[in-house]
């Protein structure tokens, strides 16, 4: 019975991030497609919840849901009629065929290496405990086997920070710059 | 394990992954380009987690918190770009922004 | 080390040592001190050799060969050849001639070269000659011979091209290397003949095992022939030595006259087992030194420049000494090398005297009268002219009859050797006082008037000029004294353990020849008396073949130099421009057009890179798996 819920839950978050996937790359508006992310964004949370993974689950809402979605949303916002009603897909067709190709033979290739490398491996997964995903267990890996990880990862926010505040400040030489020339 | 192996979730990243370069591949405008780009990044994070409970280990899982703080600092630093962009009234079109041609 | 050897040693090492000390000094040397040590160091090496001479008179004949070896120089496989002296009969004998008249003339350079601009980088080069002469002559195997040879080519082609800013003395220079180069050549073939077949290459071993006739004889006697006939300017490699005089005046006369070109015949006397052993070539070398002999003495009637015309000169007197060689007579080959470096030498420097006094000019038909103005080297020239020519008492007469006779026992060659000798005798008198008188006998030519100029009062040159054309005089006078036919022979014994020579002349063919000789010569001075002095017969034209040197500038010419010519031109236009210069294009071409192609794929268009990057990837992918 387990079984069977489990599955059907699979298969409507499957269809969902699919779908939304999709939605992101279809639409024309830049508004409707972050909306669809932030349903793609949903629907792997849930995913996660059913590989085990809890506090990834919470984080992936709090932080990708939360403050990189409303990032978006911002910034679409602010730039309203600026963002373009850039038509679909311009450029060369050869452009799109290769690209579907490419894709496409991507998608294949890791289906078929996966495939290769485990066999029949892929159906016994480990048993784990009811520890697994908690966030003492992630916090303990952060600070002891991956602390480099963690520390370097805390730099490059820093770093981003930083770059963020200096690439949205209003420097007057810049704009004068860009003004120039335009 | 209840529920599909890992196989399927494996199928599913890769779908995700592929939609995501797709759509980066495809669209001109440099927002719903980086919105793809988060597409791939979650494909890649939805791998990591589906082999971390595989294997019984939850490094897949650090690993995936890792790459979501990274995501979010990209992000910053691109939207940041964009917004720099849109205040100098420069046009949101990938195609015409090619000072880089060689 | 025992005297003779440790003499040996000092002798040939004093002038290198003054060579590396000017050369490395440089600067910080005055010129005038380059010239003193240039000359100190030889005359140096000139008491060594003096020294080595004495130690050798007080040991047995037998007894007087002394091979010192320093070092291993060369050791591959079986053989090995040793950096080896050999103090001998012979080579003592060379080396009291090259470092003796080699001081006087270095003692003159001093006075000739001074205010020269180049000074210290002559007597660099005149001290390196020295060295390399004494080298060739005192080694004592035929590598180290090939050493010498090859230096004193080198020494010959520096000097000669002193003058760097002239043109003609460039390709003067470049011409006598070449032409050495071709002898040195067929020399060394020799040498490897004589390694196939011997095993070795110092003297003693190569004159016992090498064949007794047969082709491999006659060609190893012939290498040897060409390096000696290019080395001593006989015909066919004789066209450099005319050339040879754009070097300065002392050059001339320590190179071109007293040691250099006499190196062909010592190289003769030294390896005459060999020629023995290939009589065929002997008697081609007997030949060509007779023609030389005639066709110089021809050539040199009608040249102009008064050291062409000595130059000349050498060359037919070195015919002489081929004749003698090669017919056999070895101490009177080497008599006349001894006698004709003094009055050869002595010409050359009393002509330098002159050329110092004119400022330069050396066209004998703007000289003229200058006997009074100049008496002491009017007399100079004069005796080495006797001696040239042949008349007793002077140097000459003595060595030259004695080559004579020694033809006279060579069968019917013998007679045509004999003939043309005989020839050379009378063409001797008839050009060297044509040149004697029109240089110094009737009135000053207008030329004279205005430029003669006689520095330090009453002395006709410098001192050192003066001084050492005295002594040479001296010895030209007297130096004949060493040997007279049969009655008094010191040199053939004192070099019969070393050259035994195969002919003997009896007394009286030595008179006839001697009597024929003395008047022949006689009758080309009355001649020339006659012609330019009394002027009671008249100047013939210049006959046009003689003028031209008998054509063989341009028989060279045509025959070597303008087919090369032709075939790399052909080659620059039939291979060069098309093939590798084409081809440079064509592949410059096809790689711009790479590049162009390339060029496009940076259109910009951050799409398209991404779309490389992923089918990158998707490739790589593929490659990956299937590598696994």
């Amino acid at each position: 019975m387990a079984n069977f819920i489990v599955w059907c839950v699979w298969v409507g978050a499957a269809f969902a991030c699919i779908a939304s996937a999709v939605a992101v790359v279809v639409f024309r508006n830049p508004f409707f497609s972050a909306l669809a992310l932030i349903g793609n964004l949903a629907s792997l949370a849930v995913l996660y919840l059913l590989l085990g993974g809890e506090f990834v689950a919470a984080g992936q809402v709090l932080v990708y849901g939360g403050a990189v979605m409303v990032m978006f949303l911002f910034v679409i916002a602010y730039l309203g009629d600026k963002t373009g009603e850039a038509p679909w897909a311009g450029g060369p067709s050869w452009q799109i065929v290769a690209t579907v190709l490419a894709a496409g033979s991507i998608l294949v290739e890791v289906i078929v290496a996966v495939g290769l490398t485990t066999g029949g491996r892929l159906s016994h997964a480990a048993s784990i405990s009811r520890s697994f995903g908690t966030p003492e267990s992630i916090g303990r890996l952060f600070l002891t086997d991956h602390l480099i990880a963690f520390e370097v990862t805390s730099i490059v926010l820093l770093v981003a920070a930083v770059g963020g505040v200096v690439l949205g400040s209003h420097a007057r030489t810049l704009e004068r710059d860009v003004d120039a020339r335009a | 394990m209840h529920g599909p192996n890992i196989g399927w979730y494996i199928v599913l990243a890769g779908m995700l992954f592929v939609i995501g370069a797709i759509g980066v591949l495809v669209r001109r405008s440099p927002l719903i380009i980086l919105l793809s780009v988060e597409i791939m990044l979650n494909g890649a994070n939805l791998a990591l987690i589906a082999f971390a409970r595989h294997y019984g280990h939850e490094d897949g899982q650090v690993f995936a918190i890792a790459v979501m703080a990274i995501a979010a600092s990209e992000v910053v630093v691109g939207l940041g770009l964009i917004v720099a962009m849109g205040r100098r009234n420069v046009e949101l079109d990938v195609d015409k922004l090619r000072t880089l041609r060689g | 080390m025992r005297t003779i050897d440790a003499a040996a040693w000092v002798c040939l090492l004093a002038p290198l040592a003054a060579t590396t000390t000017i050369a490395l000094l440089g600067n910080r040397l005055s010129r005038r001190h380059a010239g003193y040590l240039s000359t100190g160091t030889t005359m140096i090496s000139f008491a060594g050799a003096i020294a080595a001479f004495a130690a050798m008179l007080g040991e047995s004949p037998a007894a007087r060969a002394h091979a010192t070896t320093s070092w291993t120089w060369l050791s591959a496989a079986q053989y090995h050849f040793g950096f080896t002296l050999l103090t001998d009969q012979l080579s003592v004998m060379m080396m009291l001639i090259v470092s003796g008249v080699g001081s006087l003339i270095v003692a003159y350079s001093v006075g000739y070269m001074d205010g020269e601009d180049e000074e210290r980088r002559f007597f660099a080069y005149m001290s390196l000659f020295v060295f390399s002469m004494l080298l060739l002559v005192q080694s004592g195997n035929l590598l180290l011979l090939l050493a010498g040879w090859g230096m004193v080519g080198l020494s010959s082609y520096l000097l000669i091209g002193f003058y760097q800013e002239r043109p003609e003395a460039i390709a003067a220079a470049k011409k006598a290397f070449v032409i050495n180069a071709f002898g040195d050549a067929t020399f060394v073939l020799a040498l490897f003949l004589l390694i196939q077949h011997t095993g070795r290459l110092d003297f003693a071993g190569v004159f016992a095992h090498s064949p007794h006739g047969g082709t491999v004889a006659n060609l190893i006697a012939l290498g040897l022939l060409g390096g000696a006939l290019a080395k001593s300017a006989q015909i066919p490699l004789h066209t450099w030595l005319p050339d040879a005089m754009e070097g300065p005046t002392p050059v001339s006369a320590l190179i071109h006259a007293a040691t250099m070109v006499t190196a062909g015949v010592y190289l003769i006397v030294r390896t005459h087992p060999l020629f023995e052993f290939a009589p065929k070539v002997a008697d081609l070398a007997a030949g060509l030194g007779a023609a030389t002999l005639v066709m110089a003495g021809l050539i040199a009637l009608v040249q102009t420049d008064i050291k062409r015309v000595i130059a000349y000169s050498t060359m037919s007197q070195i015919g002489y000494m081929f004749v003698g060689a090669a017919a056999g007579a070895y101490p009177n080959g080497m008599f006349h090398l001894m006698t004709h470096a003094f009055f050869k030498a002595l010409l050359f420097l009393a002509a330098g005297i002159i050329i110092h006094a004119l400022t330069g000019e050396q066209d004998i038909r703007r000289m003229g009268g200058l006997g009074k103005a100049m008496p002491h080297t009017r007399r100079a020239f004069l005796v080495g002219s006797l001696a040239l020519v042949g008349i007793p008492p002077f140097a000459g007469f003595f060595s030259k009859d004695s080559i004579i006779a020694a033809t006279l026992d060579r069968g019917a060659f013998g007679y045509c050797l004999f003939a043309a000798c005989l020839a050379g005798a009378f063409l001797t008198g008839l050009y060297t006082f044509r040149l004697y008188f029109v240089v110094f006998g009737g009135e000053q030519s207008e030329f004279a008037k205005e430029h003669l100029h006689k520095p330090q009062g009453k002395l006709e040159g410098p001192l050192s000029m003066v001084w050492t054309v005295t002594a040479l005089t001296g010895l030209s006078a007297v130096g004949g004294f060493l040997q007279f036919g049969r009655v008094w022979h010191p040199l053939t014994t004192w070099l019969d353990p070393v050259a035994q020579p195969f002919v003997d002349a009896s007394n009286a063919k030595e008179a006839i020849a001697s009597i024929c000789a003395v008047v022949l010569g006689a009758a080309g001075i009355y001649l020339a008396h006659a012609v330019y002095a009394a002027k009671t017969i008249k100047v013939p034209k210049p006959v046009t073949l003689l003028e031209k040197k008998f054509y063989w500038d341009e028989l060279y010419d045509a025959l070597l130099y303008k087919p090369a010519e032709l075939i790399s031109q052909g080659l620059g236009r039939l291979v060069e421009q098309p093939l590798i210069a084409g081809s440079i294009g064509e592949l410059t071409r096809g790689f711009r057009l790479g590049a162009g192609g390339l060029g496009r794929a940076q259109n910009g268009l951050v799409r398209s890179y991404a779309l490389a990057v992923a089918s990158g990837v998707a490739i790589l992918a593929v490659v990956f798996l299937s590598t696994r």
